[in-house]
């Protein structure tokens, strides 16, 4: 057998000089970006291995995140996010002007370059995406991103390379909406679109030629269940310093393994070059192995994911949950929530379920997030007297037996949901229930399958408390609308709300409200550190802990430097190229 | 004629009532395909209820029901909400790259069990005997996954063997005979599992069937007039023991299938079960109805096989 798998590699290195699409020459007149500090080798082939398998190539309806990995690598936005800085930069658009009110932005686009098909890209294009992404019809999960103030964002065509793009009301960061949008090409969209079939375009299966984008990659083939690779795009518009066509790799080949530990197995194997986020334990299974030096593995730091605790303080009118309004007498005590907080051990957190890599929280902002993070907070570690103390004076006393009980005699127990599905977070449920125990509640673990979860947290109301977590998109406040607003879509604690149900969730809605308008970084920040202070405060979700990113590569892969941001590991693969002595030698 | 008329149309209406039982399962599940939007800070409810209207999921369960079975019926098998296509663009190769594992699996599973069987058979409460109803005992008592992740740890220890996939990355680049090696390669695990796991009762059940078929008067009368073991057991013993083994050769491809969802996932090997998975866990109803069809119609057509092959060989099922 052994023999066997020797004679296919034998012939597999022998092939690895792939044929690929080769760059075309930039022509005069073609406004290409070059990556200063930008060197390396064209060749070769990286494989990367997914959890699951992509549900589609269309970029306006992607949700998925395996989705959204591939596609990533076939388009290009706008204005991008560089994620090394987290800050804005030019992309498709050159440059790009605020008027003086803030609500109109004229976007200057990148003359004479072309789609992976050899078409031309042009405002029409940019125009048609806007278009197709805030039609209902199509159902884009970028749609509710573009309504700005209650209305869509307008954009209208100035000449054949500009547009113009006005809104409602002055919006802060506008410039960041645009990461990761796709511009669509009209040219193979614009019949679909009109028969209003453009949301059951490019799935998978789709014929490669049909298929085009503004990124590195184009497709190439796509197997059922095995592989989905993509070869370079000739046409792409980055060049390194030398002004050569950017991508260096010409193939990018995506396998599909099914899990995790799949996932990272053919990445301990071989079979796979890039490792793009694995849990703590496999991490530490990989530093292990790391001594071989096959690979090359980093932990990021703290990634923007924030975990919490948060208690049902839903309205229950017309839901027949009684034993479920009883309870919310605790969960609505300000006193209960901050004596529940006080009594979990966030530094255990951090080092039993992401053994050591993670940081414990206080507030909802991750220390990975730079620009946004109040660092003021006050960082309070777990007191269990000072937590019965809080107690005591919000009521509530002790049996003999040690069981907590209410004013009314009840003893105080609840039931934490979480996903089955996220091991990290039923582990954190389970040390909160030991946690709790000292407290003298009693506390229960139901680890729920995830849709039937999310069921009960947004639809029946049918729990006590959860673990969640949230967060791992765009750094900037603007992202964390719907989880802030009172009349949020992801306001957990109390969804639906016509009016804020309180005091400081008024205050949050206005100072969430004013920085969404405010120009100015300090200014905004000013108003989001008050925002964390509220929460810190007020405690609606009870914070944890932040993940850290744990990624890995190839040890040859050249320009491999992760971000925190999405996509951690490959969202520079432009410039990704594998070492010339290395790359005839796969492991 | 009749007879397989009438056992053609139960079979009908049986693969009718598993399709109302699946979709009434999938239906007290709670949560929908969009379910999980609601997670994406991105997207407000008023979006996810849009896509739910879309979609059609906002209709009755009676007319979603009908729709699918129009579907199914028409050959598209319904449409899978997340890959955005019918069902049957999905499907077949799937299935395809399945019975690629199941059907050799089944044939090397009764190769190896007949004579083994039949052997041990022979040699009843010997040590032979006694040993190899400790280890068939063990391995049946074996979960299927637990046997797969052993497989594969060993593969990842010895590197003697590939731990996933069906192909080497880069495959599509080599000539006929190479891809044939390296998809043998990738299928040795997987068969060495689904067999593991298939092995140990068959070997067993032919076993049990062998020995009572020896018991039979015209085998202890063949004995008696002193005509060879061998000649015994293929004249006398085997056509006894046959009824029972062909009966259980119709399971064995359903038995089979099932395991073999299971080992896919593992193993990540291309077949049905690692999409089942998925659409199981993302609720994507048409998908899981007509891969759940797809696997009672196997086991329908493996039981029908059986009975008309019984139908055939037997007279006294004729009579």
């Amino acid at each position: 057998m052994n023999r066997f798998i020797g004679s296919a590699l034998v012939v597999l290195l022998s092939a690895l000089t792939v044929s690929a699409a080769v760059p075309a020459a930039i022509t005069p007149g073609e406004e290409v970006l070059v990556e200063k500090a930008t060197s390396g080798n064209h060749g070769g082939r990286l494989v990367v291995a997914l959890r699951a398998e992509p549900r589609t190539l269309n970029p306006a309806i992607a949700a998925d995140a395996p989705s959204r990995e591939v596609i990533g690598r076939m388009i290009a936005d706008l204005i991008h996010i560089d994620r090394a800085t987290q800050a804005t930069e030019g992309a498709l658009a050159t440059e790009w002007k605020r008027s003086s009110d803030g609500r109109e932005y004229t976007l200057k686009l990148r003359k004479g370059i072309r789609f992976s098909d050899g078409r031309p890209f042009d405002a029409d294009d940019v125009v048609f995406t806007f278009q197709v992404l805030l039609d209902e019809r199509t159902g884009s999960p970028n749609r509710d991103l573009l309504i700005v103030g209650g209305q869509p964002v307008r954009v209208t065509k100035v000449d054949e390379y500009t547009v113009r793009l006005t809104m409602a009301q002055p919006y802060a960061a506008a410039e960041r909406l645009f990461d990761s949008i796709a511009i669509l090409p009209r040219h193979l969209l614009v019949e679909a679109y009109t028969k209003g079939a453009i949301s059951n375009m490019w799935a998978v299966s789709t014929p490669a030629a049909a298929v085009a984008g503004l990124g590195p990659y184009r497709l190439k083939e796509y197997v059922a269940g095995q592989r989905l690779v993509l070869e370079r795009n000739p046409y792409y518009w980055k060049t390194d310093s030398a002004k050569r066509r950017l991508p260096y790799l010409d193939e990018l080949v995506f396998l599909f393994t099914g899990n995790e530990d799949a996932q990272v197995i053919r990445f301990q194997s071989g079979d796979s070059d890039v490792l793009s986020r694995a849990s703590a334990d496999n991490f530490g299974v990989l530093v292990r192995d790391q001594a071989a030096g096959r690979y090359q593995l980093k932990d990021l730091g703290p990634s923007l994911e924030y975990n919490f605790l948060f208690f049902n303080q839903n309205d229950l009118t017309g839901k027949n949950l009684p034993q479920v309004a009883v309870k919310q007498q605790w969960f609505s005590d300000l006193g209960f929530r901050r004596a529940v907080s006080r009594a979990i051990d966030r530094e255990g957190i951090a080092r039993l379920v992401y053994r050591g890599r993670a940081v414990p929280l206080w507030g909802n902002v991750s220390p990975g997030n730079r620009l946004w993070i109040n660092t003021s907070l006050p960082r309070q570690p777990r007191n269990v007297s000072e937590a019965r103390a809080i107690l005591k004076a919000s009521g509530f006393s002790w049996r003999p037996d040690g069981a907590l009980i209410d004013r009314q005699g009840r003893p105080v127990t609840f039931t934490i949901v979480t996903s089955s599905t996220s091991a990290q977070r039923t582990e954190m449920a389970t040390l909160i229930q030991a946690d709790l125990k000292e407290l003298g509640m009693g506390v229960q673990v139901v680890p729920l399958e995830f849709r039937a979860l999310v069921d009960r947290v947004f639809q029946t109301f049918d729990y006590d408390a959860s673990v969640l977590g949230l967060g791992g998109g765009d750094a900037d406040p603007n992202g964390e609308m719907n989880v802030w607003m009172s009349s949020g879509s992801n306001h957990l604690w109390r969804l639906g709300q016509k009016a804020p149900a309180t005091a400081w969730e008024d205050e949050i809605d206005r100072l969430m409200q004013k920085q969404l308008i405010t120009l100015d970084y300090r200014e905004r920040k000013r108003l989001y550190d008050r925002v964390q202070t509220i929460v810190a405060e007020q405690l609606p979700m009870i914070f944890l802990a932040a993940p850290h990113i744990l990624v890995g590569a190839r040890a040859d892969l050249g320009n491999f430097q992760p971000s925190v941001l999405d996509h951690y590991t490959l969202w520079n693969v432009e410039r990704m190229f594998l070492r010339p002595e290395s790359r005839s030698v796969r492991r | 004629m009749t007879a397989v008329a009438r056992r053609i149309g139960s079979s009908v209406v049986t693969l009718f009532a598993v399709s109302v039982f699946s979709f009434a399962l999938l239906e007290l599940a709670p949560g929908d395909f969009f379910t999980e939007l609601r997670m994406d800070t991105r997207v407000s409810t008023q979006a996810v209820d849009a896509l739910r209207e879309q979609y059609g999921l906002t209709q009755s369960p009676a007319v979603r029901y009908w729709l699918w079975l129009q579907s199914f019926v028409a050959g598209d098998l319904g449409f899978s909400l997340a890959h955005r296509a019918p069902v049957s663009s999905v499907i077949w190769e799937r299935a395809g790259n399945t019975l690629l594992l199941t059907v050799p699996a089944m044939l090397l599973t009764w190769t190896l069990a007949l004579p083994l069987g039949v052997w041990i058979a022979r040699r009843k409460n010997q040590w032979v005997d006694r040993v190899s109803s400790g280890v068939t005992s063990t391995l049946v008592a074996l979960p299927d996954l637990l046997v797969a992740m052993l497989l594969l740890l060993l593969a990842l220890r010895t590197g003697l063997f590939p731990t996933g996939g069906m192909y080497t990355p880069g495959a599509e680049d080599l000539g006929t005979g190479a891809r044939i090696r390296d998809l043998i390669s990738h299928a040795f695990l997987p068969l060495c599992a689904l067999v593991a796991t298939a092995l140990p009762a068959l070997v067993r059940h032919v076993r049990a069937s062998v020995i009572e078929a020896a018991q039979a008067p015209a085998v202890l009368a063949a004995r008696g007039h002193g005509i060879s073991h061998s000649r015994i057991t293929l004249r006398y013993v085997l056509p006894l023991a046959a009824n029972p083994l062909v009966s259980l050769a119709g399971l064995s491809i359903a038995t089979l299938l099932s395991a073999s969802l299971l080992i896919e996932v593992v193993m990540s090997w291309p077949g049905l079960g690692p999409l089942v998975v998925e659409a199981l866990l993302a609720k994507d109803v048409h998908l899981v109805l007509s891969a759940s069809m797809l696997a009672s119609a196997l086991l329908v057509a493996g039981n029908l096989a059986a009975d008309l092959t019984l139908y055939v060989v037997d007279p006294r099922i004729r009579a």
